[in-house]
């Protein structure tokens, strides 16, 4: 019982905190991010399974993750009000070439990250971008001038 | 220019109408995170020692151990026993809450004898002389589905005589 209780705190506090951390910080994956995420990823199996080195430790532990995965999943698909909870929702960051500053700010983006999301999808110039929208994966999607 | 991308509406995902206050949310979430941390690093967590000496006329008795652990932690506790007067037959006590859901790994130097009082934990130490220090070391392992408070007591005999009591309570977090 104890794994699977630690399993699903362990679980909703990771939800909470990659909905608090921001879309910017999700997005990339930098060598040092992908280090954090081994780090993470230990630290989190101490937290859950201790010193409980059973095969029946584990599949509880990872059993209660990818159930509670699903459940969120599946909250997500049945009620879209929960969505913007539980997903986020698009932000628009360029309109008609012109970043917006505002909306930059508040997810801690730059200009030169936006300029190097434009350059990763063959794009020179932000003056070619007609909108530019950061997902709630937290990766910038551009839609061109016509 | 381009229409706007489908599902996309200017008022909220734009102008951001509607969860203009969610930042604060998020920055309230965050603020509660570092203050978790700053409670850790003010020991409300373990796992610092903590030192409580009680002073009674024939002898001094000095603990040395944290107060607050978590699961799966090592640690020690230092039991300082300061003879004034001839201590012929020292004994200590101890309360379940030191063996309760946590390993003991050692006990050093090995005390002369263990046996139960009362459910206690009683340890022969035997004679400590006048003026001497004596010191014992116990080893812990905390068990990782060790919860909450106990009482950790612990009080020093000579034969049948009461020296010292010194009263401690643990907390074990998750």
């Amino acid at each position: 019982m104890d794994v699977i209780l630690r399993a699903a705190f362990v679980f909703a506090f990771l939800f909470v905190l990659m909905r608090v951390i921001g879309r910017r910080e999700l997005s990339s994956l930098e060598p040092f991010d992908l280090i954090m995420l081994i780090v993470l990823g230990d630290l989190v199996q101490q937290g859950v399974t201790q010193s409980d080195y059973s095969l029946t430790g584990v599949i509880l532990g990872i059993g209660t993750i990818a159930v509670l995965q699903v459940g969120v999943s599946y909250v997500n698909f049945r009620f879209p009000r929960l969505r913007p909870l539980l997903e986020g929702e698009p932000m628009v960051v360029v309109q008609d070439g012109k970043p917006i500053e505002r909306n930059m700010r508040r997810e801690r983006l730059t200009i030169e990250d936006l300029t190097e999301q434009a350059r990763l999808q063959n794009i020179g110039s932000l003056d070619e971008v007609a909108w530019g929208v950061m997902e709630t994966s937290g990766q910038i999607s551009f839609v061109k001038k016509s | 220019m381009a229409d706007i991308p489908d599902r996309i509406v200017l008022k909220r995902h734009r102008d951001l109408e509607g969860r203009k206050n969610r930042i604060w949310y998020r920055r309230g979430l965050l603020m509660l995170l570092v203050v978790f941390l700053c409670l850790g690093l003010a020991n409300v967590f373990g796992q610092r020692p903590h030192g409580t000496t009680v002073d009674a006329g024939a002898a001094t008795l000095e603990l040395y151990a944290p107060t607050h652990l978590r699961g799966g932690l090592l640690y020690e506790a230092r039991f300082t026993i300061t003879a004034r007067q001839d201590v012929k037959n020292a004994m200590l006590q101890l309360s379940p809450g030191w063996n309760e859901g946590q390993q003991l790994n050692t006990v050093e130097p090995s005390p002369l004898g263990e046996a139960s009082r009362n459910g206690d934990l009683l340890l022969t130490l035997g004679h400590i002389p006048a003026g001497q220090k004596y010191r014992l070391f116990l080893q812990f392992q905390v068990n990782p589905t060790n919860v909450g408070r106990r009482n950790a007591d612990v009080t020093l005999y000579d034969g049948g005589t009461k020296l010292v009591h010194i009263h401690r309570r643990l907390t074990f977090y998750p």
